[in-house]
This record gives C-alpha cells, structure tokens and sequence, in this order.
C-alpha cells in the first residue's frame, strides 16, 4: 500500500519534473529575486549591494514620474475597458448577423492581432507622420494635421487608436464564440413575443455573453496595465517621459543609463501588486453579478 | 484560396443556422417590418465596410509606399506607382539580413514550443489524474504565477539568463520561454485531460504498458485539440514578443525579425521606403500563416481565452 | 521486457531533459577564438579573424563600410590575415544602452565609439583597454590627444574633436541683414527680424532627444565657464543646484518659442534635409552634421557661430569637445588585427580621405586636407579666447537633461520640474562613485 502510494507520487514527481524546472528557473526564481532585489540598492552591475529595506518603495511613492506613469495608465486602461469591449460586442453582433460576407469580416478584424504591435506602431507611425498630413493639405482637414506623435494631448489618442486597431479582433472573436453559444429558440421565442431587435440583445443574448464579458474585461485590464509595445513603438514614452506607461517606465530604470535594478523591481512589485488586486477585485464582482443575470 | 472554403465547413455551417436572427427586426407590420429589415442590413454593412477600412488601410498604405520611390511618396502619398520600385525590398532584405532573421525566429519558436507542449502535457495530465495534497499543491504552484505581470520577473529573468549563459544565444531564449510558458499550458492541459475518459488509461495499464508508454501512445493523441490550441497561442506569442528578446538577445546576429525590424527603423529613421518594405516582410510570414490557418488560429484563440 | 523498454524510456527523457539544460549553460562559453585554431603553420591559406565593432554613426554606414574593405585588403595583403568585421550602428539614442548591456553582460565588440565625456566611467569599470604608446598616439594633435586621456593614460582614439556653436544659415543671414548675434538681446531682435521676413528663426529637431540636449550643453557650458566657474566642483559636493544657473534657460526659452513646427516628428535627417534647405536660419547641432547637410543641398553655405547665453558678449563662446572615440575592449580575442584597425583610422596614407570625405575637423597631423570654411569661422572665435573645453558632467545628467528638455518643450514640466530632476540625478551619479 504505502509503496503504491510513494509509486505514485514518485511518478507524479517524474511527470511533472521537467516542466518544474523549468518554472522555477524562469518564473519562480525571477519572482522570488525581484522581491529581495527591491529591498536592495544594487545597480544590476556592481557585485555587491546593501540590504535597503523599503526605502525603494517609499522612493518610488514620492517619484513623480513613476506616479504620472501610473497615471497615464490607469487612463488608458479605462478607456480600453469600456472602447475595446464596447467595440468588440458591437462588432461581433453586426458581424454575426451577417449571412454571406461574415467569414471576411471576421477574418479582416482579426488579422491585427496576429501582428506583433512593434510592426503594428511603425505602420501607424507612417500613416500619424506622413498619411495624415497629406491627407490634411489635399482635404483642407485640418483636425487630422496634428502633431499625433509629438504632442501628448495627441499622442495618447494615436496609442489608443493602436492598441484598439490590435486588439478589437481578439475579443471580437471571444464574444462571436459566445453569441454562437447562444440558443436559437431561445430568440426566436423572444422575437415572436414581438420584442425588438434591441431589446432580444438586451434580455436575451447580452446575459447569456455575460461570462465572456468577464473574460474580456479581464484581458483588456490585464494587457492594458502591462502596455509596452505600442507605447514603444509609436512614441517610446516622448516626448520626454510625458506618455509613459509603468512598463515603459520600469524598463528605463533597469535598463537605461541609470541601471538601478533594485528600484526598479521594487516599482515592478508595485505594478504585480496593482494587477493582482484589481484582478481580485474585478473577478469578485463579475462572478457575483454572472449568478445573478 | 482556402480562407473562404474552410470556415464554410462544419463552424461555419454552425453559423449560418443562427445567420439573421440577430439583424435588426424593428416591430410593427410586416411590410414595414422588411423595409426597415433592409435599412438595418445596409447600415450593418456600411458599418462594418468603414471598420474593415480602417483596419486594413494602415497595412494597405504599408503595401502602397513600400514600391515607391521617396519621390513618389511625396508627390501622391495614395496613389500607385507608375512603375513599381522593387528595390526597396531588395534594400530591406539585405538590411534585416532576412532570411537569417527568420530562421532565428523560427529557432526561438521551436525550441520554446516543443518544450512547453512536451513538459506541460506531461505535467498537466499527471497533475489531472492523480489525487492528493501534493498533486493540488504542485498545480496551485503552476496557477499562481499566471497573474504575475512578466515586468515584474524581467529584471530578475535577464540577471538569471545572464548567469546561466543563455544570453544572446536564440536556443537559450527558447529556453526561456518554456519556463515562461508551462503554467498556462498546464493549466489547460490539466482542464482538457479531465474529459478523456479514466477507462483508457487503466485498461492499457492493464495491458502491461507503463506509463511513459501510455502516456505518449495513447493519452497524447487523444490531447490533439488542446495542443493544436496549445501551440497556436504560444506561437503567436513568441513570434511577436518584443520585450524579452530585446533584453536577452544581445548580438545583432541572433535578433529575431521583429528585433531586426526595429534595428533598421532606428537606423534608417528617415527612410520609409525601406522601412515600409522590412515591415510588410515582417508581416508575410504572419499574414500567410494566417490566411492558410485561420478557421483553427480563430478557434484555437476562442477556445484558448475562454478556458483560461 | 516491457518495463525495461518504459525505463528505459524515461531515462533517456531525463538524459535528455539535462543534456539540453546543459547544453544550453555551455553554448555561449568563450570559444577558442579563431586566430588559435586556424592557419597555425600553414603559410598559404590566410588566417581568418572575425571583428565586431561598433558605432555610432549611422549616416556615415557607406563611408566606414567602404574604409573597412580597403584595411581588410591590407590586411590581407600585408599580415595574410582574411578578415570580416561585422559592422553595428544603431542610431544615437538606443546606442548607449546597447552597448552598456553588451558590455556588462560580457560581450563586448572588439572596438566600439563612446563619448569623451564618458572615458572616466568606462575606464574604471574596465571596459576599455589602455592604448598609451599606441602609433596614432604622435600623429594627435597635442590638445586633442589630452581630451581621451585618463590618470595619465590614453584610453581612446578622438574621431571627432569639435569647436561647435549653433549653425546658421549664411545666405539666409546675408538676405536679412544679419550677422551672428553676440547677446541675448541681439538674438532675440535677429528672431524677430527673421520672423517678421516669414523665416522660421531655428529649427527644431526633438525626435532624437540627444538634440535638443544640445541646447543645454552650450548655455551650460557658456553659462558655468563664463560666470560660475565653482559650480560643478559645487555640485559635486552637494552644495549647488541648477536653480543657481536658471539663466541657461533664458536662451531654451527664445529658441523654442521661434522654432519651427512638428519637432518631435523630425529625427535628425529630416532636420538636416529641412535645415540644407532653408527651412529655417539656425539650428543648435553641431559641425558633426556638415556631411548629412550638404548630401541635401551641396550648395548649402552654413556657418558656425557661439550662443549667446546672456547680455554680456564676452560670454558668448564656442564649445571646444572632443566627442565620439574608438576605443578598445580588454578583452578582445583579436587584439593584434583590433589595434592595427584602430590604428588604420589615423592611417598616413588613407585617414585623411577619410575624415574629409566624414567633413570631421583635423585631429592628427596625418589630415593634410583643406580646413573646411565653418572651422575657421569657429577657429576664429578660439583665436580671440572666446572659446571654453566642453563641460565634464557626471554620467546619466546628460540623458537626463536630454528627457527634460522634450517634456520642458510640451509644458510637461516647468523650469522648477527640469532643474528638480537634473539636481537629483546628480546627486544619484555622485552617490554611486
């Protein structure tokens, strides 16, 4: 008996050892590391470096850059959440409603995301440089003959513009396999009861996508608090550090000049311990009002 | 070619049986009822026309300019070339060293890929199958990461691939993403295992297999969909991750093409012919592979986000 | 049987499993370099050896490329060495970081550019080998030779040494009747002149952020060296701020506010195409830029003149630098072939083709070409004592004032803001010494 169960075990172990390793090495470690080095001052060069305790984060609490790259963050994650969901449903029931044609819709609103968004940045950086200016001194339309990448007031909607263009087709898709889910007779009982178009969306399939609705709420906070190639490539953070997302900002800190990784882990730390309550707090919601719908 | 046949087979079927019933169907008679059904899809259309416009013209635009002289560009920003300048593409082929690019890329997918499918659909069936507190501990060992932004470990993860060597080669960058990539992977293998039925594994054990034999003669064929899944998502991810391979591919000649890419962007700043010409050849591959696959990569992706 | 087979299976999974650990910790351990394992004895077949190196000059690819090919054809035919050197030149605000992690993470090129300014810190962290008794040493100009110099030691080869101001466009000054301002006051009626002719006053070119640095760099420098000559041993000891020299702003200020538009969508080409075609009449960038200019516009006559940082002309001088030097890895497999390049760039017979084909001011005595007009015009200015050696700031301050001065541009930080963060980052840099 006990040697069926150390068996057991044993294999459970073998089994799952390679991948263990691996975790551990790759994700665990750094984990783990991250926290200790935000307690410290090294500067990612120097061998040695001294215990600092939580002076890095009470730095990083008085940063004024770190706390307006957060900032900007949270700006633009509200309004991903409500712009890229909001458009994502809009298009999966237009398109679904679609008889011929559906497939090609489908296929053209995806194909961003198969793009990495360092390409995606520098094709829109083209068209805020060079298209629209052009497009300005042709029509006489003036609105478009900003400075989309240099001003800030500007350069957030043109990262806005495209992290939607990259990200509207991944949800799109995740909301057309749930209004898929949706039962036809349930619809039709609806619409023979004489209720419009509108209201069969309302009662009847939006509470059956609810469940998607929290998996695409979910995503759109979890991506968009980690922004970083969109914000790279358009604008690298500029001018100066004005559109600085976290991600951005941490990576300067680690990796440019100054090379102090303790204080940018500690700042990494906080961005963990941001995602990890709203995520907690967001699933408490969703899942309470899915029960009820 | 097969983008418009294979969508049309069984999903697609699928689709078409729920096809109108959510377009617009105002109340009120019948009669007005049509007119208004018919405004209502022509608006649909016109909707969907200007977003399907937007969507593809920053790619259109990329494909226009990429055959033009800087000249040209200037003159008509939106118009065809008179003559199409292919020199542009032999310029960005040389200056992404491309065909090295790619194949470093590739390099990077299959080393992370085989080992995230190999480890985690061992990992994730053993963890599904057997009982116990150490079995749920393991697991919750893998699920707890998956909210952990990757900003958090990189700092850390560069100093370790430093350590072991592993920066500035692409195996060691694959390697990396299999630590990176297990935890989701086993996750949904874990799920997936639980609908294959216990009966199979007990009557090959029976048979006198062992469990390696088991495992990867009968279990794994039988985990086809998910790993289909599976690989998609983590190809898709490697392939067009920046950030990592910025920090640990330290040699211009192991960069993968998005790195390259963006090499060239930094040096050539001003030249966007040849910049327009590496991106569109950035993008081929990708846009291929997804004009081939895409019935699966859409559902490998659906299915994906919402078992996770 | 069976079993067997099974463990036998899961063993080599293991073996497996650790063999690719491994293989992947040794894959990068230094390789015998080649000139150890190749063409030992034999006389014929020439010795391969492979250089990396890397620089910072982008637009000059073509130039270094093609002098590259001509030292490995010496090479070749003086040494039978086969040589191929694998050129790096990312553009100037993503190469220090680059560099920086190829040299931390132990994978330094063979020889690389750096700034003057930066020697000091390189140097102690033993990145750079000592080149004293080096040929090129006698053929440097002695001033010259005493900027990449460090505790008595040669540490790099000067590429480029500058007397720099802003640039001007002469014909666009002659068209208005105006000469290079010599105060503040005279430069802000010439902006007004120049306004009210329809001439944008200065370029702007922000997209780069190294740039707009510039203008900090000369009303710094002009600033400290004419009126505050204790302010960085000051600084330097925590005593000082940059509050004490607010007025280098006074001069920021005038520039951006007759700049011309869309800056921060001009990267450093287009600033010299617009500036090589008249898009402006002065453009705070220096000499370095001459040969991107006239590829533009070979007709274009431009000059080089010191910015006014106050009302008082004697305080308006040139900026004497030494910038961009080649310098050499310690630990280089390839030394000897490493310092006969290094060498080559001050070759008798070739450098001076070189550095006139680059438009780079005469270093060594080895550069018999013919002193280009803006040098002289500068050289004019040193003549008179109206000229101060580039400031030695610690590092980081530089790329921080680089950030500063693109937020200070769209009002997202205030004159209070830069100098608060410039303090800091001084007082970081002068901490971790």
């Amino acid at each position: 008996m006990t040697s069926r169960v150390w068996k057991k075990h044993a294999m459970l172990l073998v089994f799952v050892l390679p991948a263990l390793v691996f975790y551990a090495a790759f994700t665990l470690a750094p984990a783990f590391g991250g926290m200790w080095y935000s307690l410290t001052d090294w500067n990612g060069l120097n061998p040695s470096y001294g215990f600092v305790g939580l002076s890095n984060y009470a730095e990083a609490m008085g940063d004024r850059y770190f706390l307006k790259s957060l900032w900007f963050t949270v700006k633009f994650v509200l309004f991903m959440l409500v712009l890229q969901n909001l458009l994502a449903i809009l298009l999966a029931v237009l398109v679904e409603s679609l008889g011929r044609g559906k497939v090609w819709f489908r296929t053209i609103f995806f194909m961003p995301n198969m793009l990495s968004l360092i390409i995606g940045g520098f094709m829109w950086m083209f068209i805020f440089t060079r298209v629209f200016p052009y497009l300005a001194e042709k029509t006489g339309w003036m609105l478009l003959d900003q400075s989309w990448i240099g001003d800030p007031r500007y350069s957030f909607f043109a990262i806005l513009a495209l992290s939607l263009w990259g990200g509207v087709g991944y949800l799109m898709v995740i909301y057309i396999a749930a209004l898929q889910g949706v039962p036809k007779p349930l619809k039709e009982a609806a619409a023979i009861d004489g209720a419009g178009a509108f209201h069969i969306f309302r009662h009847v399939t939006l509470p059956m996508i609810y469940p998607a609705l929290t998996i695409g709420v979910f995503l759109t906070l979890n991506n968009s608090f980690k922004v970083f190639d969109s914000v790279y490539a358009l604008t690298g953070g500029g001018p100066g550090r004005t559109t600085q997302v976290i991600a951005i900002n941490i990576y300067e800190e680690a990796f440019s000049f100054s090379n102090r990784y303790g204080y940018a882990s500690a700042k990494a730390m906080i961005l963990f311990g941001i995602v990890l309550i709203i995520t907690i707090i967001q699933l408490a919601i969703m899942k309470r009002r899915e029960v009820r719908a | 070619m097969s983008m418009d046949k294979i969508p049309n087979s069984d999903s697609g079927k699928k689709m078409n049986r729920l096809n109108g019933s959510l377009a617009m169907k105002p109340p009120g008679s019948e009669g007005s009822g049509l007119i208004g059904r018919r405004i209502g899809i022509a608006a649909v259309w016109l909707f969907l026309l200007i977003a399907a416009l937007f969507t593809l013209f920053p790619i259109y635009m990329a494909l226009l300019n990429s055959v033009k002289t800087q000249g040209d560009m200037l003159t008509n920003i939106l118009a065809w070339p008179a003559v199409p300048e292919l020199g542009n593409y032999a310029d960005a082929f040389q200056k992404t060293r491309y065909l090295r690019s790619l194949g470093n890329t590739f390099v990077v997918v299959a080393v992370g890929l085989t080992g995230i499918v190999w480890f985690s659909s061992m990992a994730g069936y053993k963890l599904s199958r057997t009982p116990g507190k150490l079995s749920g501990f393991l697991f919750g060992l893998f699920i707890m990461s998956t909210l952990i932004p990757f900003h958090s470990i990189m700092i850390t993860l560069v100093t370790i691939s430093k350590e072991l060597r592993l920066q500035g080669s692409t195996a060691g960058l694959g390697l990396l993403y299999i630590g990176l990539g297990v935890a989701m992977a086993i996750f949904l293998y874990h799920g997936f295992v639980k609908s294959v039925p216990k009966e199979l594994d007990e009557a090959a054990l029976i048979d006198g297999c062992g469990e390696f034999r088991l495992f990867f003669t009968v279990i794994l064929p039988l985990l086809m969909p998910i790993t289909a899944t599976i690989a998609i998502l983590n190809t898709l991810w490697m392939w067009n991750d920046f950030l990592l391979p910025l920090l640990v591919l330290t040699d211009y000649k192991s960069y993968t093409l998005l790195l390259s890419t963006n090499m060239l962007f930094g040096e050539y700043n001003n030249d966007w012919s040849a910049i327009l010409a590496s991106l569109v050849l950035a993008m081929l591959p990708v846009i291929i592979l997804y004009l081939a696959l895409q019935k699966y990569i859409l559902h490998g992706i659906a299915e994906g986000a919402i078992k996770a | 049987m069976k079993r067997a087979f099974c463990l036998l299976l899961a063993l080599t999974m293991v073996l497996t499993l650790v063999s690719a650990c491994s293989s992947g910790n040794k894959g990068n351990e230094p390789k015998p370099s080649p000139s150890q394992t190749a063409g030992s004895g034999v006389s014929e077949a020439p010795k391969k050896v492979e250089l990396k190196v890397f620089m910072t000059f982008p637009r000059f690819k073509d130039q270094f490329e093609q002098y590259f090919d001509q030292f490995k054809e010496k090479q070749l035919a003086e040494k039978n060495i086969d040589v191929t050197i694998q050129l790096e030149m990312p553009n100037a605000d993503q190469a220090k970081q680059i560099l920086q992690s190829r040299l931390s993470s132990g994978d330094a090129p063979d020889l690389f550019t750096l700034h003057a300014n930066d020697i000091p810190t390189y140097y102690e962290a033993g990145y750079i080998a000592d080149l004293t008794g080096q040929p090129f040493v006698g053929k440097l100009y002695e001033a010259v030779a005493e900027t990449v110099k460090y505790d008595g030691k040669v540490a790099a080869l000067p590429m480029e040494s500058l007397s720099w101001g802003y640039l001007y466009n002469k014909t666009l000054f002659r068209d208005n009747g105006i000469t290079p301002p010599q105060t503040l006051d005279e430069m802000k009626a010439a902006a007004e002149k120049l306004q009210a002719a329809g001439v944008k006053p200065f370029l702007l070119a922000f997209q780069e952020s190294w740039i707009p640095q510039l203008m900090m760099a000369l009303s710094l420098g002009g600033t400290v060296s004419a009126s505050h000559p204790d302010w960085i041993e000051g600084m330097n000891a925590g005593e000082a701020s940059y509050a004490d020299v607010r007025s280098v702003f006074d001069i920021i200020d005038l520039i951006m506010a007759n700049g011309s538009d869309k800056p921060f969508e001009t990267g450093n080409e287009a600033g010299s195409a617009d500036f090589a075609n008249g898009k402006a009449a002065m453009w705070v960038q220096g000499p370095w830029n001459a040969e991107t200019i006239l590829k533009v516009n070979p007709d274009m006559e431009f000059g080089v003149a010191p910015l006014p940082v106050s009302n008082e002309a004697s305080d308006t001088m040139i900026n004497l630098a030494t910038s961009t030097s080649l310098a050499l890895s310690p630990k280089s497999a390839n030394k000897e072939v490493a310092l006969d390049l290094l060498n080559y760039m001050l070759d008798d017979k070739d450098s001076s083709a070189l550095f006139e084909e680059l438009k780079f001011n005469p270093i060594a005595t080895v550069h018999t070409y013919e002193v280009f007009p803006w040098v002289n015009e500068a050289s004019e200015y040193v003549s008179k004592g109206k000229a101060y050696l580039d400031l030695k700031l610690p590092n980081g301050v530089t790329d921080e004032a680089a950030k500063q001065l693109q937020s200070y541009y769209v009002k997202d930080a205030t004159q209070e803001d830069v100098i608060a963060a410039l303090d800091k980052v001084w007082r970081t840099a002068v901490k971790s010494k």
